[in-house]
């Protein structure tokens, strides 16, 4: 018998389908891989020009100089910075955007590539609560510590030029360490070493003491368009012989970017002041029931809770005292932390399962209520801390602690026996925050010089894509906060609607608080003028 | 040490520092992440564009690639990449890489099917359409982007294996003008210089070129010149070339041409011409100075909207005595509606200067595909291939003779141009075609043209890595293709150098080599006997070694692919004397030491150092034609001109491959945008970020405004990468190229109305 022959196109898909399987391993590649070893290892000599001879000396730090006469936008500093560093797949510690300015006689358009200025001041590092920013006493390198962080992105929030970035994948932030590993080596870092036309090189630059006594470089050679460098004292030169049109600012000014909502920390900042301001209420109203108390516990629990879903890794969270020092949100978190025993204690004492009477249980109640309004300013300060101009002390006090107040207001109106007049004072208190909260837009009224200030930004993200969100607010806070506790306190409604007033005013709040987030301009170094590119996430 | 508390409360080590832990280079690498620590390397030419980088691919102990970096040893691109070579494997990956071939079934879907069955299907149809309707009702459809042995084979199997007639590739849409330019006027295809002359220029042209964004390499070189050039960019737009430059002549779109002959005046007026080089080398001065004549610099600056000291300046920088003077021109000439006749005027300037052959010197063409020098050659198409004449029965004769054919089965005449081919597609006189490794549906002028002409086709087979392009969804079979990193061949770049593609990663499922496919469509067609020198790419080689044997590309002196990796490429002509002669010159500087020869890693070569030309009496030709007036100007219903171009350096024409890779998408909008002058968006209200609506007579879509200066008044850009820009172009041709003008058509612009 012989062996049914297979039809020759048959055969010839095989063969080359098994053809197109087979490699070449590196051992069959051996003899030229031999080769190559001989002809030498890197040489980084090439390196040479790119790289400073010596390490820092005292006074010194390393900076990124960027020559913008020779960055002409070909974007491989971003790509090698991924991969020669291993990145993720979108992720890259470099970004390359442009800058636009000058007249119909001079066109003026310059693309600009940035990472981690390694700051000498860094945002980043003084936010951190964990600690997982250091600034090498001789390199200057501000480097990030994976395997300290939490994931609060705080950091996000702190740098004003968008560097740090969050890892979904591992729940912690990543940032550019200006390849110190082969820097360490002699070698240039991956961004340097792969621009072709050299743009990019590490240099030494000089600190001087400044008054306060901190080591500060000299920001005189800062991206003119890019955020004031007084912040975080930046160390990147950009350097050019051209010279740079007044009106220069960057591509994406004028794109709208809405910023991430972070529903977490908008459920802790709108439960930890209702939390506050129940606990407040209760004390000075002085109640015969506990519904109050027991109310504002909830809240807080609630809050408390629900925050802890904003940390990539929370069961790191514990080392959180760590930044007290310097980071506010070490503080708010101690704060609160403690805040909670005391509270939970409170509403023990008010259900009478905690014998506490007299002057230690006023003490309780007063203590609780002052810690939580200190937590609530450190709250406060966490997002004036990163110098944006929507979350100033002067525009975020308020809206915390009107949000407390209404929301104690508003507690207090469902509980049993609270004084009517209450719905007076929720009224008004509306009414004030409401009318605070329309200067946001004021910023429409001014001129449009193209240039796009924060505050400007802030005002067509509320009359642009944030629009309905913006009239929710309105709406719940006319219903919720005037109009139902009117009635109620006017008597023309029953008591039970104090129900749908307080259902009302918290979701008033609640979308204020989303848009406390998601209107601010977040600073950022020149991008590309996408709208898809939003955010910081 | 740290103490056990600080080791508690600060992790500086743990799982994800380790992460990003790098690993000294071996391989001559500098260091890379400790998780994709090589095995071995190796090495392979980049299959994006022409400029020819060669990438050293980081290789596991399966020797599948798991990274790369580029080349630090090769000549070309000198241990640099853009974005696209570092991204370059990445695109393989894809999720949507086609796995087996695709068959449209009786529901209209396409359904997998095996390669049998769909060998079976694409003969069967094919001749089916043939029988019925003569063999010239198949046409072709190729690229420029696969290896030179690949499209020689497809060249070969389709006319002569196949019967079909017409074979045209997308290098119809970027390197037509300069194959037609050089081949008018050297007698054959044979871009001159070397890139040793970006840095040995003292004055370098750029005409309708963005080489910072488009060729970041080759601009690296430009960067690499020590001696303080002039560099001078004719753009319409301030682009990042024209950033740079020391001149940027904003010209009026298309005025080039003017400009140029305006330019010829002035050498001719200051006595800057070189009349030796002239009487000996070339013909048709005369005609061309007294066509010239009328070209005074204020009907130059009438015309280009230039001022007349901008203009005299530029005269007076390339009339310098002494000077090296350097003209590069791609697609801003190339595709123009008279495209031939303006290269040629670079052409022109060059030659009259006898600014040619010598360093620094030449009139230069940056080609866009990684082979599109190839196409050129070896395609089939408009050369027989090999660079011959269809016509030259003598020529016929030899080839066959090569090959092994009957030189009677050779047609006597080249195939249509890609637009003559989809008007005959329009005419129902071609009824079904084969489109290989391009996207027509999104990249051909006026595609909403192509969309009609799907419903004429009885057969429409597309073969491609990808089976979600815009034009494989639209196709009856679709074969599923290794892409580049997944077979073996060889690449021609813009200076004329050879180098090597290497096979370093598995193809998915069944997919198979653009080769082995054509091997097998000549297996099923019942004509491999034909083809039995091609047994493989590197047999494949052999033959057009052959080919090229005798001609202005004779590259018959390479022994194989690893004397062409040993040599850092290998630039034509390298014919087997050539070899010899360097080998000899070698071995009296080496002694007798030396076993093996390669020319060293910078040989780099030019043309034409001796004057003589490749046309029949040595001479290059000078050709000229008066400058005729855009074929759809501006008007008040249409009042904007409408530029198409490069968007970024990390977006690669129809996105098919860039668009797989998260990190070059990052790189750019990832929708459509329009650029704007500030005094053309302030009237519509427009500002950066708004959804604008573009309208042309052939069409419409929104895109994103990006208000910038760097377009001028009345003109607005658009990036080619997206489909719907070429809904609006306007089907124009260059007469002699038929390469389309994709840059000029009448658009109006609006704000889009809100949703």
């Amino acid at each position: 018998m012989v062996a049914p022959r297979q039809p020759p196109l048959l055969a010839l898909v095989d063969e080359l389908l098994a053809e197109q399987g087979q490699l070449q391993t590196p051992v069959v590649r051996a003899a030229e891989a031999y080769d190559r070893a001989q002809r030498g290892q890197f040489n980084s000599k090439t390196h040479a020009d790119l790289i400073p001879l010596t390490k820092p000396g005292p006074g010194e730090q390393y900076a990124f100089q960027v020559d913008l006469d020779s960055c002409t936008g070909c974007k491989a500093c971003v790509v090698a910075c991924h991969s020669l560093n291993g990145l993720d797949d979108e992720e890259a510690w470099r970004d390359v955007g442009f800058v636009v300015g000058g007249s119909r006689a001079a066109p003026y358009q310059q693309t600009v590539t940035t990472a981690c200025h390694h700051c000498a001041d860094p945002g980043c590092l003084n936010g951190c609560p964990v600690l997982a920013y250091e600034k090498d006493p001789v390199t200057g390198i501000v480097r990030h510590l994976d395997d300290q962080c939490i994931g609060c992105q705080y950091c996000i929030l702190k740098c004003p030029y968008d560097v740090p970035k969050y890892n979904d994948r591992l729940g912690i932030v990543r940032k550019c360490d200006m390849c110190q590993q082969r820097l360490g080596a002699g070698e240039a870092p991956a961004c340097a070493q792969a621009c072709p036309t050299h743009a990019i090189k590490i240099i030494k630059v000089e600190l001087h003491v400044s008054v306060g006594g901190a080591l500060r470089p000299d920001t005189s050679k800062f991206l003119p368009s890019a955020p004031d460098p007084s912040y975080t004292q930046p160390t990147t030169h950009y350097i050019t012989k051209r010279p740079t049109p007044v009106d220069v600012r960057s591509a994406d000014a004028a794109v709208l970017r809405p910023q991430p909502p972070h529903w977490p920390l908008v459920a802790l900042l709108m439960l930890m002041p209702m939390a506050v301001g129940c606990g407040v209420a209760d004390k000075i109203l002085d109640l015969r029931t506990s519904a109050l108390a027991v109310c504002g516990w909830v809240a807080g629990a609630t809050g408390l809770a629900l925050a802890g879903l904003h940390l990539g890794q929370p069961l790191r969270a514990w080392r959180v005292f760590l930044g007290l020092r310097k980071s506010w949100f070490s503080r708010e978190a101690v704060v609160f932390g403690l805040w909670f025993p005391l509270a939970s204690a409170y509403v023990a004492v008010r259900l009478g399962w905690l014998p506490l009477a007299g002057q230690l249980r006023s003490g309780l109640a007063v203590g609780t209520a002052c810690l939580g309004v200190l937590g609530l300013f450190c709250s406060v300060m966490i997002y004036a801390d990163t110098h944006r101009v929507f979350w100033r002390v002067a525009n975020t006090a308020p809206r915390f602690f009107g949000t407390a107040v209404i929301l104690g207001l508003a507690g207090a109106l469902t509980a049993p026996g609270a004084p009517l007049a209450l719905g007076y004072l929720l009224a008004g208190a509306t009414i004030l925050k409401l009318a605070f909260e329309t200067k946001a837009l004021a910023a429409l009224a001014e001129e449009d010089d193209g240039m796009s200030p924060p505050a400007r930004q802030t005002a067509l993200l509320l009359t642009g894509p944030l629009r309905p969100a913006n009239e929710l607010r309105v709406f719940a806070a006319l219903l919720g906060g005037i109009l139902l506790p009117f009635m109620v306190s006017s008597g023309t409604a029953p008591l039970w609607v104090a129900w749908p007033a307080l259902a009302f005013a918290l979701l008033g709040e609640l979308a204020e608080r989303y848009l406390f987030f998601r209107a601010v301009d977040a600073p950022k170094m020149p991008g590309q003028p996408d709208p898809g590119r939003g955010g910081h996430a | 040490m740290p103490s056990l508390l600080e080791q508690l409360l600060l992790a500086r080590t743990g799982p994800m520092t380790s992460e990003l832990v790098q690993h000294p280079g071996d391989f001559g690498l500098g260091k890379v992440p400790s998780r994709l620590a090589p095995a071995g390397t190796a090495k392979a030419i980049c299959g994006f564009c022409s400029t020819g980088c060669s990438l050293q691919i980081h290789l596991n102990a399966a020797g599948e690639a798991i990274n790369l970096t580029p080349d630090p040893d090769y000549p070309v691109n000198l241990g640099m990449a853009c974005p696209k070579g570092w991204e370059a494997l990445t695109p393989l990956a894809a999720p949507d890489r086609a796995t087996s071939p695709l068959l449209r079934d009786s529901k209209g879907g396409l359904r997998p099917v095996d390669w049998p069955r769909a060998l079976a299907e694409f003969s069967g149809r094919f001749k089916s359409v043939q029988a019925l309707h003569g063999p010239g009702a198949v046409a072709v459809l190729s690229t420029g982007q696969i290896v030179v042995e690949e499209m020689a084979l497809l060249g070969a199997l389709a006319k002569f294996g196949m019967g079909i007639a017409d074979i045209d590739s997308n290098t119809r849409q970027c390197m037509a003008t300069s194959h037609v330019a050089y081949k008018q006027s050297y007698g054959f295809d044979a871009p001159p210089f070397t890139y040793a002359d970006f840095e040995e220029s003292d004055v370098l042209v750029f005409v309708g070129a963005n080489p910072c964004i488009a060729h970041p390499i080759m601009w690296q070189r430009v960067m690499r010149n020590r001696r303080n050039p002039a560099i001078i960019v004719v753009d319409p737009r301030r682009t990042e070339t024209a950033m740079a430059a020391t001149l940027h002549l904003p010209a009026r779109p298309k005025t080039d041409l003017t400009l140029l002959y305006g330019l010829a005046r002035e050498l001719i007026k200051r006595g800057a011409v070189d009349p030796t080089f002239i009487a000996e080398h070339t013909t048709g001065f005369a005609e061309f100075a007294s066509f010239v004549d009328t070209f005074t610099p204020e009907h130059v600056a009438r015309e280009t909207g230039l001022s007349m000291a901008d203009i005299l300046h530029t005269a007076e920088l390339i009339a310098r005595p002494g000077a090296r003077v350097s003209y590069w021109w791609t697609m801003g000439v190339n595709q123009s509606h008279q495209a031939t006749r303006t290269a040629q005027a670079l052409i022109n300037l060059s030659l009259m200067a006898g600014q040619i052959g010598q360093p620094g010197t030449g009139a230069n063409s940056i080609t866009g595909q990684c082979n599109a020098m190839g196409s050129r050659l070896f395609g089939n198409a408009t050369s027989l291939i090999g660079g011959y004449d269809y016509a030259n029965a003598a020529h016929r004769e030899h080839v066959g003779q090569i090959l092994g054919i009957d030189p009677s089965l050779i047609p006597q005449q080249a195939s249509r141009a890609y637009d003559r081919i989809l008007d005959a597609v329009d005419a129902g006189e071609i009824r079904a075609l084969w489109i290989i490794a391009t996207n027509t549906a999104h990249s051909w002028i006026n595609s909403g043209k192509f969309a009609q002409l799907r419903d004429k086709l009885d057969f429409l087979v597309v073969q491609d890595m990808y089976a979600t392009t815009e034009t494989a969804r639209q196709a009856d079979l679709v074969l599923p293709a290794a892409g580049w990193g997944e077979k073996d061949g060889v690449f021609i770049n813009s200076e004329r150098r050879l180098g090597v593609a290497r096979k370093v990663a598995r193809a998915p499922g069944q997919a198979l080599s653009d080769f082995a496919i054509f091997k097998l469509v000549a297996e099923a067609w019942g004509c491999s006997p034909m083809f039995a020198r091609w047994s493989s790419p590197a047999a494949a080689f052999g033959v057009l070694k052959d080919l090229s044997r005798g001609q202005p590309c004779d590259f018959s002196g390479i022994r194989d692919y690893d004397h062409i990796e040993a040599s850092g490429g290998i630039q034509w002509p390298f014919s087997e004397e050539m070899a010899e002669r360097l080998k000899a010159e070698k071995l009296k500087e080496a002694g007798s030491a030396l076993q093996s020869f390669s020319p060293s890693a910078f040989f780099e070569s030019r043309l034409f150092a001796d004057g003589k030309f490749f046309t029949s009496d040595h001479r290059a030709k000078f050709l000229f034609d008066p400058p005729v007036p855009l074929p759809e100007p501006v008007d008040a219903a249409y009042p904007f001109l409408l530029n198409t171009g490069r968007g970024s350096s990390a977006q690669w024409h129809t996105g098919s491959r860039t668009d797989k890779s998260a990190v070059l998408r990052k790189l750019a909008p990832n929708l459509p945008w329009i650029e704007l002058n500030p005094s053309d968006a302030a009237p519509l209200g427009a500002v950066t970020g708004d959804r604008m609506l573009i309208r042309s007579r052939r069409g419409s879509t929104t895109a994103l405004a990006v208000v910038t200066p760097i377009v001028q008044p009345g003109q607005v850009f658009m990036p080619m990468h997206f489909a719907e820009v070429n809904v609006l172009t306007f089907p124009a041709y260059d007469p002699h190229s038929r390469q389309p003008a994709y840059k000029a058509c009448a658009v109006a612009v609006s704000l889009a109305p809100n949703l």
